[in-house]
């Protein structure tokens, strides 16, 4: 199954894909009439822009060489007015560029956080947290870059351009002609520094990566370059990449520079062939010195979008394969989709709590974690699951609650196929339990009322906290049940945390509790208060505890010994001990050799 | 690492871009004033007049800008906070049906950056469009109190046109000079930053002499871990006394993780040995039991392996990196826990390799794996840092000590997985 693509990835394609701006098209939908009050925007702001050097023309020819002050201060007043409309204007465009960029790329984000919290289990296994990351928050805002400096910027700029051309024309298609005759050298220029700052900068990506794979791969290797005395010989290798690198990047910069200087120097000449030209034909009085005024400063005009588009189109490019990524995450249908509607059933049932019946299962091709594994949970039985490490216990809590999928065998809950539940009332009725598990950002009190939906009323809130032996120290937390939690919230210890964990599961009171017991230990007086907490939690419940260590399991109604993927063994504590297999031997191993 | 290229990009923008838009606007200055000046000094003046209120706007709006983006990265830290929390805890999200909350909390993250986001832009797009209108006002000025000028015959037309110019070529420079001073600031941060890593070295190596002590034989070759003098010895001599290179040539080391580069297997076997030929590399290979199987390979030896090559399995790796210490056909091998991420099957086949490979050789093998001990001449048990017992495998057993508790716990072991 394909991935979401690699950080690395130095893929950098076409600058525009119908394909893709197709679906950013449809993504944009939604925000269509901005979209059109920007279209609207660009034509005026062109000509407001184009307004400023005619004004200057009319000043010098009908006012200044007529010596008309009046006029002139007229003209000056219309000047300003046109100052301000046109602030006004670019205020606009560029604030709704932003607002349809800020907005389209809120909806992605919130689309690709939904889609993640839609995909299953498994896909998180191969795909690491930082790149998802980057998918949600990085690539996201390339795609916005397109919307404010790529694809409208390019409108916006051809707009003006022809409207330059237009204006020119309009007032003198000889001087226009004649300023126009540079237009294929620039295109030429253009096009082959383009060309070149292209390959170069696909040079440099590829150079870069290099570079990185190697710094990244000596740090990993540290010890073993050292161990080797091999410093010097790395160093050579890391000084080759480098000066590629730098050789790469010189040649990219090189380019664009010889780009933006040619356009400059060409634009000096056409100015240059204007002067003489129109110079000449002012002495001639066919132009009046006005118009060349006004030609001079509309030839600045004409050649400032073409020298500014390498930028647009590397961000187009990024913006492409950016948003190539996104929606191959988004077309990623998701492995597990709930399309039963089995709930719990309402009368007692006589099948078992939960059942596995010949389940087959591998987290990879046919590394099977569970051959042929059957088991079974009556109702209102206490059942332990133990066996040694690696074996695949935590594997069958995930089977339960349909994280995973089963390849060949089923998995029962009230005796209907997980297939056939509803996926979140399953996950209602089999509550798995992470007693190591983290803490979410927030306070105590929205710790533990997790996934529960409704108000919880306050003294359900009290007895499971006393029940779970937490409400000593939540009393000793300066803001008790409102005291913040997680990343930036108040130290919990090891202990304290499997306390909550255990009071968070009495909150949430599933029909059929699967604890997924910590595997970490903690001191003596916190071992004390977790086995007390958790014999309040399982008192009088279905559940089956997927133990890590043996000390805790004794008082179960059943103990099952998972190995080699089925049940070995299975028994009450005694009877285990008594047969002298490999229960026996498991609990002298936990023992330790201090014991032995 | 992230800091190393922040820090590093922040000083190439110094001496790239900052560099040159520094020179480039003392030079813009110096030349359109002395120009302008030269034309007209009245009419500088008033040309110039509005540019002391536009760069203390730009300033000021500046000032904003920075505010609102650090507002801004702020709602961002959170954001991502709030997606990694429920991404890396997505078991339990899954566990407690959590979806809708996570989505409802990340829609709230997320509405808040739209809002700081927009707030910045409001402000951003007031900055954008200052440059034109200090071009603007530059030459609105110049027009209505040049143009009386020229009416007034005290200016030609031409000087008029040329004054426009230079306002012109002024603005860009006038603009860019609070950001270029900026830009300047950051990088002399990140270069006093870089100065301090680049100048730290030395001190380092000093600190860590003290643990020399403690460390076991095989880290004393590696120069951060240095053993303090007169405590480790190599064939009677003190390693602090002994040259690098000549502990490499005597002790061949074998680490726990068999770490390969992405290179071909005989430069991962060599790692740059120019001395070591095909037929050495082929000697090794063999010796470390990994030759036929890199025969297999479509390339043989100039397979490249690791992340942009072949995957190799943990137990090749751990060959490689054995035949890598055997190409320099040293007279002591030093194998740490070979068999520490390999399983049962794999360990007997290294197992058999060493016997073998300690033909005429000395071998220090440190290992938890009691049944590989068994292979030893001697063993010599620590704990804590120090040695508890020492003797033959059989003597150890019957001792009752440490050891053979540590042998029961590894019979019960393989008794468990035998089951």
């Amino acid at each position: 199954m394909p991935d979401v693509g690699h950080e690395f990835d130095d893929r950098l394609g076409r600058a525009f894909d119908r394909r893709l701006v197709a679906r950013l098209w449809h993504a944009a939908r939604p925000h269509r009439s901005l979209i059109a009050a920007s279209l609207v925007l660009f034509p005026l702001i062109s000509a407001v822009e184009l307004a400023q050097p005619y004004l200057m023309k009319v000043a010098i020819d009908n006012h200044i060489l007529k010596a008309d002050w009046l006029g002139l201060t007229w003209i000056v007043a219309l000047y300003v007015g046109v100052l301000v409309l046109l602030y006004a204007l670019h205020w606009l465009e560029a604030y709704l560029m932003n607002l349809t960029g800020q907005r389209v790329i809120h909806d992605l984000r919130a689309a690709l956080f939904g889609h993640l919290l839609r995909l299953e289990a498994a896909f998180f296994d191969r795909n690491p947290v930082g790149r998802l990351m980057t998918r949600v928050l990085g690539d996201v805002e390339a795609v916005s870059e397109a919307f404010t400096s790529g694809l409208f910027a390019v409108v916006a700029d051809v707009i003006t351009l022809a409207g330059v051309v237009g204006v020119m024309l309009w007032l003198d298609w000889h001087l226009a002609l004649v300023t126009f005759s540079i237009v294929p050298a620039l295109f030429v220029a253009a096009g082959y520094f383009r060309l070149r700052a292209r390959d170069a900068y696909r040079r440099v990506r590829q150079r870069l990566a290099h570079l990185n794979g190697l710094l990244q791969e000596s740090l990993q290797g540290m010890a073993v370059i050292q161990l080797f005395a091999r410093e010097r010989y790395e160093a050579e290798r890391f000084r080759e990449a480098n000066g590629a690198y730098h050789r790469a990047v010189f040649a990219s910069t090189s380019y664009d520079f010889f780009l933006y200087a040619s356009v400059e120097a060409l634009g000096s000449i056409a100015v240059a062939v204007l002067l003489w030209y129109g110079g000449g034909e002012i002495i001639a009085g066919a132009v009046s010195f006005g118009v060349l005024v006004a030609f001079i400063q509309y030839t600045n005009r004409f050649f400032l979008p073409i020298r500014d588009l390498g930028a647009k189109y590397t961000v187009m490019q990024s913006a492409m394969a950016s948003s190539e990524r996104i929606f191959g995450l988004l077309d990623r249908p998701p492995a597990i989709v709930s399309v039963g509607r089995a709930t719990a059933r309402d009368q007692e049932s006589r099948a078992p709590a939960v059942e596995l019946q010949g389940v087959w299962f591998a987290y990879e091709d046919e590394a099977w974690v569970l051959r042929d594994c059957s088991l079974s949970v009556a109702a209102g039985e206490r059942v332990a699951l133990v066996g040694p490490t690696g074996e695949g216990k935590s594997t069958i809590a995930r089977l339960l609650n349909r994280s995973y999928e089963a390849q060949r065998g089923r998995v029962l809950v009230d005796g209907v196929d997980v297939r056939e539940w509803n996926v979140a009332r399953l996950r209602r009725h089999v509550g798995i339990i992470f007693q190591d598990t983290l803490l979410f950002t927030g306070t105590v009190e929205e710790n533990l009322k997790l996934g529960v939906d409704g108000a919880v009323a306050p003294a359900d809130l009290a007895r499971a906290v006393e029940t779970a032996r937490a409400a000593a120290f939540v009393a000793a937390l300066p803001r008790g049940l409102d005291e913040a939690l997680g990343e930036r919230g108040a130290n919990v210890s090891h202990g304290q945390r499997q306390l909550l964990a255990i009071a968070r599961a009495l909150v949430y009171n599933p029909a059929v509790l699967v604890l997924d017991e910590a595997t970490s230990s903690v001191d003596a007086e916190s071992e004390a208060l977790i086995r007390e907490a958790m014999s309040g939690l399982l008192a009088g419940r279905t559940s089956l505890t997927i133990a890590h260590r043996l000390s805790t399991v004794q008082h179960a109604d059943r103990i099952l010994v998972l190995h080699r993927g089925r049940i070995h063994e299975e028994g009450s504590h005694a009877a285990l001990l008594r047969r002298g297999g490999l229960y026996a031997r498991l609990t002298e191993l936990q023992a330790g050799p201090s014991a032995a | 690492m992230s800091r190393a290229s922040s820090d590093v990009a922040a000083v190439r923008s110094l001496v790239g871009f900052g560099a040159v838009s520094l020179v480039g606007t003392v030079f813009a200055f110096a030349g359109a004033l002395a120009a302008m000046l030269a034309a007209d000094p009245w009419l500088t003046l008033w040309a110039l007049a509005p540019y002391p209120a536009l760069v203390l706007l730009a300033k000021r709006f500046n000032a904003v800008v920075n505010q609102r983006a650090q507002a801004t990265q702020e709602q961002l830290g959170v954001l991502s906070a709030r997606v990694q929390e429920y991404i890396a805890g997505m078991s339990v999200v899954r566990a407690y049906t959590l979806e809708p909350r996570a989505s409802a909390d990340f829609a709230s993250a997320n509405r808040e950056y739209l809002r700081r986001s927009l707030a910045l832009a409001r402000t951003q797009a007031s900055f954008a469009p200052l440059m034109g209108l200090i071009a603007g006002v530059g030459t609105l000025v110049l027009l209505w109190a040049g143009g009386k000028a020229v009416v007034d015959g005290r200016l030609s037309l031409g000087a008029l046109v040329a004054f426009n110019g230079y306002l012109a070529y002024l603005t860009w420079p006038t603009i860019a000079l609070g950001w270029t001073l900026s830009i300047v600031r950051r990088g002399l941060t990140s270069m006093a930053r870089i100065q301090e890593i680049t100048g730290a070295r030395s001190d380092e190596r000093e600190e860590q002499i003290g643990l020399g002590t403690t460390m076991p034989l095989s880290t004393s070759m590696r120069p951060l871990w240095e053993p303090a003098p007169g405590t480790v010895f190599v064939g009677e001599r003190d390693v602090t006394r002994l040259p690098r290179g000549a502990l490499r040539v005597m002790l061949g080391y074998v680490p726990q993780e068999g770490f390969l580069f992405s290179r071909s297997i005989a430069e991962n076997i060599t790692l740059g040995r120019e001395d070591a030929d095909a037929a050495r590399v082929r000697e090794a290979a063999v010796a470390a039991g990994v030759a036929d199987e890199t025969d297999g390979f479509l390339a043989g030896f100039d397979t490249v392996v690791g992340e942009r090559g072949l995957t190799l399995s943990g137990g090749q790796r751990q060959r490689v990196a054995l035949a890598r210490a055997l190409v320099g056909r040293p007279p002591i091998l030093v194998l740490d826990d070979p068999f520490a991420s390999v399983d049962a099957s794999k360990e007997e086949e290294i197992a058999g390799n060493l016997r073998a490979l300690a033909q005429g050789r000395t071998v220090l093998l440190m290992t938890h794996r009691l049944r590989a001990a068994q292979l030893a001449d001697r063993v010599v048990v620590l704990d804590a840092g120090r040695v508890v017992e020492q003797g033959r495998h059989e003597d150890l057993v019957g001792a009752r000590g440490l050891y053979a508790r540590l042998w029961r716990v590894q019979q019960l072991e393989e008794e468990i997985a035998r089951a």
